[in-house]
């Protein structure tokens, strides 16, 4: 085929179009955040929780609107597993005026100016009642960019019928916690005596997720390493702490069901399981009063458990900063921080109604957790006791999860702990070397 | 043959028309063409210019900061850089696994489903029906099915039949998980969902001999070998190289299942990944736009390279 006149000159028609094209999209749009009126119609967008949550979402929406005339705020759901992405693919000035955000994925919005500071819209008094938690999860950068209804609680889960009848003790409190060899025992035991011949279900299809880095970079934690310090990795997540962590993990296995119909420890198939408050409502119902909580292993520095969840923030984008404050401050009121917990039965994260949840105040049958949250730190700030500890806040999260949970699923599979976290730790601080330490 | 146009009448069709009809025949033919050259340049060529430019940056997905401009540092990381190379290159072999396997392995089974299911019995049709239904399932329900087939636990599908058959003497095996087992998994499911659609192309080939060709090998005394040999496989050889050359630009653009099996069902990444993979991967988890554009487009030039190849060395014929 010859080259024509005629397609030299269209080729370069669709060259220029295409160059016009891309520069128009690079180019970023202008457009910041004000205050508004503080009347007018505002966007909510939240991510699709269980049923339940929708529901009590809702039900705080529609009580907002019902409660005032000045402002009406318009929900939208978002599916949970691309909540994320979206937000991150959405330009700034598409994005809504009152936002949920995945807590760790915080730092990296601030970092790409998709969030505006809420001191200026959200009432004094709300952001005095928010938790120690819930104030620095929505931290960065020394500004307040979100803050949270609700917290969250994790640790191991048990079957007291089960338990009792391997004669496995459980711990009851964090002194008594399990050594990785008296978890081994306990696992060894309870898969004798139970038909299926597993004992544990650690939701093992989650582990290369977001679950695989909240789950168990508590168990590095505890051993004595972590995911970063000062911005770097390399000498911290693979470290020999942090590697036999791992190594200790890989060895429950044998002794884990892969669970795939989710419905082991329900079922009574296994007797412990690796969970946290949102499966407590169906726990609860299965085994009523068989259910019991306990601490995750103490990997040698003490027990450590992982905490933090979705907070609330506003756009940075929004034309009527007033309004979307009105709304925070509605949202974070104890009759929808209460209603919410109780759909999800996550740990409040207002002071006023953690203090008076009963399932987390001594006495209620996540007591132990609510202790956990009592006593939480951030990742890089762990100290002797504390309890709960913080995703790392800092704009390069989404590496460090992507490449800590596909090192924690690789040894899952059989790979060498020490190899792995060496490549994970050399790819996170590529990763911040790149964007000269997301400054 | 002679050309049934003769020499002199060939001159007068050649006749150049008049300059007025040229041009508006050239308007027209333009303007017929510009809503599907508008959707070529619109979803074709913006986005595969897009992704060479962006992938000479070092740039985020909706970055607030200016991109910096890095040349081919993304090139050179892909192919040199220890932190970066190593899983790149791992999935370039798998999908070069994948498809040395799956192109002769699925080819050849769908030929000889044609071969078998090409007979006027009773009830064929019933069994194209039966073959051809995989196709219909999308890809990640596929997954998902035989996910659950491969499940790891002694109960799972896969292992229960292997216990059953060999009275228990051979222990549950982790098929996803294990290194060993988790592409030939995949590339059994891939076949597993693909063959049907092969099948019926080659069936309809099969179709177009004619019967006189058999009944003319039968006279000579050709067995059944011999006419497979020297009558179907020389009438089918236009669509048999075609199906290869669709198949082998599938099996490069292996994603769905893939994903879903490392993502929601514990597979090992190592062994199953593919480019298309850890493109998605480095948006995804990483929001690393200029490493994903750059992956992208070094798949192109491999497929483009290997479609090449293929074209010079199975020429397709016509027929007479």
């Amino acid at each position: 085929m010859t080259i024509t006149r005629t397609l030299r000159r269209s080729a370069l028609a669709a060259v220029a179009v295409t160059a016009a094209v891309v520069m128009t999209a690079c180019s970023s749009a202008g457009g910041g955040v004000s205050a508004g009126t503080g009347t007018g119609t505002i966007n909510v967008w939240a991510h699709q929780g269980q049923d339940s949550e929708n529901a009590a979402l809702q039900a705080a929406v529609d009580g907002f609107n019902k409660s005032q005339g000045k402002v009406t705020a318009k929900l939208r759901l978002i599916s949970g597993d691309t909540y994320t992405t979206t937000i991150t693919s959405t330009p700034k000035n598409q994005l809504p005026d009152v936002l949920e955000i995945d807590g760790p994925t915080l730092a990296s919005f601030v970092y790409n100016d998709k969030l505006a500071p809420l001191s200026d819209y959200v009432a004094k008094g709300t952001i005095s009642n928010a938790t120690p938690g819930s104030v620095a999860e929505g931290t960065s950068g020394g500004k307040l960019y979100g803050l949270a209804m609700y917290d969250s609680a994790m640790g191991l889960y048990g079957n007291k019928k089960l338990l009792d009848a391997a004669g496995v003790t459980h711990p009851t409190s964090f002194d008594s916690a399990w050594t990785p060899d008296q978890f081994a025992a306990a696992l060894k035991a309870l898969s004798a005596a139970d038909p299926s011949g597993k004992a544990l279900d650690l939701n093992e299809s989650g582990l290369s997720g977001e679950w695989g880095t909240y789950g168990f970079a508590p168990l590095v934690q505890s051993a004595g390493g972590n995911l970063i310090k000062n911005g770097k990795s390399v000498g911290m997540l693979d470290s020999s702490a942090s590697v036999k962590a791992l190594a200790d993990f890989a060895t429950w296995k044998p002794y884990t069901d892969p669970n795939a119909d989710g419905n082991a420890f329900v079922d009574g198939r296994v007797g412990v399981a690796w969970g946290g408050h949102w499966n407590y409502p169906v726990f609860s119902k299965a085994l009523g009063s068989d259910l019991v909580v306990m601490p995750l292993p103490n990997m040698g520095q003490g027990a450590k458990a992982g905490a933090g969840s979705w907070t609330w923030g506003v756009g940075s984008g929004t034309k009527n900063g007033k309004a979307a404050g009105l709304f925070v401050d509605y949202l974070l009121n104890d009759k929808n921080v209460t209603a919410m917990t109780q759909a999800n039965g996550a740990p409040p994260a207002t002071k006023s109604a953690f203090t008076a949840d009963t399932l987390y105040q001594t006495g209620g049958a996540l007591a132990l957790w609510g202790e956990q949250l009592a006593h939480a730190c951030a990742a890089d700030a762990i100290t002797k006791d504390c309890l709960a500890v913080y995703r790392p806040v800092t704009a390069g999260y989404p590496t460090i999860t992507s490449k800590f949970a596909g090192s924690l699923s690789a040894v899952w599979g059989g790979a060498d702990p020490k190899k792995s976290l060496t490549s994970a730790a050399n790819a996170i601080d590529q990763n911040f070397a790149d964007n000269n330490g997301f400054k | 043959m002679a050309s049934p146009v003769s020499t002199p009448m060939r001159t007068l069709i050649i006749a150049r028309a008049p300059r007025r009809r040229r041009w508006r025949d050239t308007r027209d033919g333009v303007l017929m063409s510009l809503p599907a050259i508008l959707g070529l340049v619109a979803f074709v060529a913006v986005p595969f210019i897009a992704a060479i430019v962006l992938s000479l940056y070092n740039v985020q997905v909706d970055q607030a900061r200016a991109p910096k401009f890095w040349g081919l540092t993304n090139y050179a990381r892909l192919f040199t850089d220890p932190v970066v190379s190593a899983s790149f290159l791992r999935s370039l072999v798998n999908n070069f696994v994948f498809a040395i396997v799956v192109i002769p392995v699925q080819t050849g089974l769908a030929l000889l489903l044609a071969v078998l299911l090409n007979r006027k019995l009773k009830g064929v049709r019933f069994f194209r029906t039966f073959f051809f239904m995989p196709v219909v399932f999308p890809m990640a329900l596929v997954a998902v099915i035989w996910r659950l087939i491969l499940d790891r636990s002694p109960s799972g599908l896969l292992n229960s039949a292997v216990g059953f058959v060999t009275g228990g003497s051979v222990p549950a095996h982790d098929w996803l998980g294990s290194a060993a087992t988790a592409l030939g998994s995949v590339i059994l499911l891939s076949i597993w969902q693909g063959v049907g659609f092969q099948m019926v192309i080659l069936l309809a080939a099969l179709q177009e001999i004619p019967e006189e060709r058999y009944e003319a090998a039968r006279l000579d005394r050709a067995n059944g070998w011999q006419q497979f040999v020297n009558v179907t496989a020389p009438g089918i050889r236009n669509t048999l190289i075609f199906v290869v050359l669709l198949t082998t630009i599938l099996a490069f653009r292996v994603y769905d299942q893939v994903f879903i099996l490392i993502r929601t069902a514990g597979a090992n990444e190592g062994a199953t990944q593919t480019l298309l993979y850890n493109a998605t991967q480095a948006i995804y988890s990483e929001n690393n736009l200029g490493r994903a554009s750059s992956i992208s487009v070094v798949l192109f030039l491999i497929i483009v390279i290997i479609t090449l190849i293929q074209r010079r060395v199975l020429r397709q014929r016509s027929e007479g």
